[in-house]
């Protein structure tokens, strides 16, 4: 049970690090419908980083610095190009696919046996990793799990408490509003897609180096497209977003629990699909959302 | 002597090689309120914009205090006092008064509660009651208002434009309004008051610039003008006046009638409540009210677009429940809806195409099962003809076509497809002078064909004009029905503001304690 909490806790934690860059985007106006592309490609810069260097936080930075490219395209595209976002980001995606299998192929060719980097560890904090139940279950966490506690306060303080929030709000609300206020709508909303691509580079990063220890092309398999519905679900606020990717963090957990301890109950393909059911469900079942009333327009000046 | 405040010289501004601006020069002194007077499109707007750093002009410069100044953005203008309110309010819905006030003017950490306080205190200071926790989209159109004022306020606003303030509000709010400018322009600050409605002018102006098809047409004290000369200087010829109207006979059948109509709104607009009312044939029954009361969903409740809660409408003595929007169209009844670009219109497609777009389904527009596309462009030339369209021809885009000429062609269309029933929402809204004038003899006209006419509006004089008989609609109840004798714009104004005045006044629902 400790064991299945604690891996839940895990397997939300790239989630978070994806929703949460969706709702900074998506408050400024511009939904990231890159992001499963962010996610993988962010997954092989980290791992080329990683495996290359030998050092899992260069491989951090060097899948930051993809998530941002990849994001620096799209926002390039949606904020100052004014294209339509859903089929840009699709486009995106596609593509990513397909980079992220060639690149492989040129980095490392056809490797015999699939190859591997150490993930990263759990780094036991001391003396809160002792606390019996909550000390494995919190305090016995990688650091990318550790930087989620941070980041979800931050970002609700960030939005909520400060100028700079209500300016990122502001601008999926009203663009024109922040346009009056002597404040230029398309330089918030592509630094907020620069900083989805960053946290999304981070998110995929974690699926290869942080917890697998190496990179698959089908190693996202739509947990990008997940994070983008966990920020419809958590209505576009940091702590909704975090009840969200724990619940679909434990799905994961319980479905790789199921697979490694080889009861049958169920058949484990179930399992397996469990998040991606709960995404159907719990996006039909939520009755009001709290959507930035110009999400996905691009903002132009009359005249 | 001392240079003006401001002044404005030469400025000239084209969009697409269409002058809007030609050589526009005027002043504005501190203290001074000046009223900016126009018929839409006379290019009021446009030069206000280019003050406020929103447009560019091509040529002409700004001077303020005596030099030479450069806006290129509103962060500009307000850096230099100017501040401006436009028709349509740059607020975010979604969020708190203080919210919307502080937006490009706080740093850093916000602290709210500090924040609210100074906003209060603005607030009380003029006399406004805001509540400065309160979400902007719970707040009625004329406290939205305010809450741009106190944002130009908050900024430290020495020059305040407003352009066309008063379409929003009821005539009490619009008094209140007034008052507000008269005494923000002692306290040494100057208004730009942009309207083209003569009576404010009188009321509120020390001094005033009228424009005319992008060109200062004249320059006058109020003192020393009266409203005929401004009229004239504004249209640039004289209107004649409407036919005078016919009285209705006896005789006359009853057409529509709604009983106890109520209209849920789930979506936070407004519903209707028990609305009940009759029109007889050949009566115009005009709706008065602050926009945004019910008078989009009435219509719609008659078009068929709304479910009704309860109560029934018939046309004809025929129950309407069961007919689709379709059938209803079939009946006879015609609809101008107060958007024409968003309910009226296909933007995208031709004028042709537009004018058949309720009734493309009928057999007269079909050879061989398919559009017989000569003979609708036949009849929509016969329509560019009859209603002066300006328009290259069948095939031109509806896009590309002015306000008061797409106006013209849905009119057109409506006429023809409401062969019983006309229901105009706002039919001349946002048209200029001239081409009000024509619709309201299009209305007319119809009325003495003996069809029944719905016409709903926000402005009363259009309401008095045309009526037979005047509803006041408040937050989706009818506050009374009465002849168009019965009624002083006082009186109006009062009702659409949702008080009752006169319980003798048979067919008066009191509005429930807010």
């Amino acid at each position: 049970m400790i064991n299945l909490l604690s891996r839940a806790l895990l397997m939300s934690t790239p989630l978070l690090f994806g929703a949460i860059a969706e709702v900074f985007a998506e408050r400024a106006g511009v939904m990231i419908t890159a992001i499963e592309g962010i996610f993988l490609l962010g997954a092989l810069g980290g791992f080329v980083g990683a495996y290359l260097s030998g050092n899992l936080y260069l491989g951090l930075l060097l899948a930051i610095f993809t998530g941002m490219a990849v994001a620096a395209v799209y926002g390039w595209i949606t904020v100052y190009l004014k294209q339509h976002q859903i089929v840009t980001g699709t486009a995106i995606s596609i593509l990513a696919a397909g980079l992220s299998s060639y690149f492989m192929r040129v980095f490392f060719g056809t490797p015999i046996l699939p190859l591997t980097v150490e993930p990263l560890k759990a780094i036991p904090l001391p003396l809160l990793s002792q606390i019996p139940v909550l000390g494995p279950i919190f305090f016995t966490q990688n650091i990318l799990t550790y930087a989620i506690y941070g980041i979800v306060p931050l970002s609700w303080f960030i939005l909520y408490r400060t100028s700079l929030g209500l300016t990122i709000r502001s601008a999926g609300e009203n663009p024109e509003a922040v346009d009056v206020a002597g404040i230029k709508v398309d330089r918030i909303r592509f630094a907020m897609v620069l900083l989805a691509g960053a946290m999304g580079g981070i998110a995929g990063a974690f699926y290869s180096i942080g917890f697998l220890g190496m990179f698959t092309t089908n190693i996202i398999g739509g947990r990008g497209w997940i994070a983008f519905a966990i920020c419809f679900l958590g209505n576009w606020n940091p702590l909704g977003v975090l009840v969200g990717t724990l619940v679909f963090g434990l799905a994961e957990a319980l479905a790789i629990y199921m697979q490694s301890s080889g009861t049958m109950l169920l058949p484990n393909e179930l399992f397996i699909a469990l998040p991606y059911i709960l995404t159907i469900v719990l996006t039909i079942s939520r009755k009001s959302f709290n959507v930035p009333a110009k999400l996905g327009i691009p903002y132009r000046k009359e005249n | 002597m001392d240079s003006p405040y401001l002044e404005l010289r030469d400025v000239t501004k084209l969009f697409a090689k269409v002058v809007a601006n030609r050589h526009v020069s005027f002043s504005i002194q501190s203290g001074e309120v000046v009223a900016l007077l126009g018929e839409n499109g006379a290019g009021k707007s446009t030069i206000m914009k280019i003050l406020y750093g929103l447009y560019h002009a091509d040529s002409g410069e700004i001077l303020i205090n005596g030099v030479a100044r450069k806006i290129a953005s509103p962060k500009d203008a307000m850096a230099l006092g100017i501040a401006m309110i436009q028709q349509h309010f740059s607020l975010v819905p979604a969020h708190s008064v203080t919210e919307n006030i502080i937006l490009g003017n706080a740093s850093g950490r916000i602290n709210l509660a500090a924040y609210q306080k100074q906003v209060r205190e603005l607030a009380t200071e003029y006399g406004f009651d805001i509540d400065p926790a309160a979400l902007v989209r719970d707040l009625p159109v004329g406290v939205q208002q305010k809450v741009e004022i106190l944002k130009a306020l908050f900024q430290k606003a020495r020059l305040l434009i407003m352009d066309e303030p008063t379409a929003v509000l009821t005539p009490q709010e619009a008094v209140k309004l007034m008052a507000f400018v008269r005494r923000f322009a002692t306290a040494g600050h100057s208004v730009v008051f942009i309207t083209h409605k003569l009576k404010e002018v009188m009321a509120v102006a020390d001094r005033i610039i009228v424009m005319r098809n992008g060109e200062v047409h004249g320059d006058l004290l109020r003192a020393s003008t009266d409203e005929k000369e401004l009229s004239t200087l504004m249209i640039g010829r004289e209107l004649p006046p409407l036919p005078k109207e016919l009285a209705i006979p006896a005789s006359a059948k009853e057409m529509l009638r709604l009983d106890g109509v109520s209209i849920r709104d789930a979506h936070g607009g407004c519903g209707l409540e028990e609305v009940s009312f009759a029109i007889r044939e050949g009566e115009i029954f005009g709706i008065a009210g602050v926009s945004g009361n019910g008078q989009q969903e009435l219509c719609e409740a008659i078009c068929g677009f709304r479910p009704l809660a309860s109560g029934s409408i018939s046309l004809d003595g025929r129950d309407l429940a069961r007919l689709g929007i379709r059938d209803r169209i079939g009946l006879g009844i015609g609809y101008v809806p107060a958007d024409r670009q968003k309910d009226g219109l296909v933007m995208e497609l031709s004028l042709a195409e537009n004018m058949i777009l309720k009734s493309s389904y009928d057999a007269k527009w079909k050879q061989w099962r398919l559009l017989d596309r000569p003979r609708i462009a036949q009849y929509a030339n016969s329509k560019i003809q009859a209603y002066s369209i300006k328009a290259p021809g069948p095939d031109a885009v509806v896009k590309e076509l002015s306000g008061g000429n797409q106006q013209k062609l849905v009119v057109a269309r409506e006429v023809d497809n409401g062969t019983r029933l006309l229901i105009f929402d706002q039919p001349t809204r946002g048209l200029d002078l001239g081409a009000i004038d024509y619709v309201h003899k299009a209305i007319l006209a119809e009325r003495a064909k003996g069809k029944g006419v719905l016409c709903i509006s926000t402005e009363l004089s259009e309401i008095f004009a045309l009526s037979d008989r005047i509803a006041v609609l408040y937050k989706g109840v009818i506050q009374g029905i009465f002849k168009k004798t019965e009624l002083t714009t006082e009186k109006i104004g009062l009702l659409m503001a949702g008080y009752a005045i006169d319980a003798e006044i048979p067919n008066m629902t009191k509005e429930s304690a807010k």
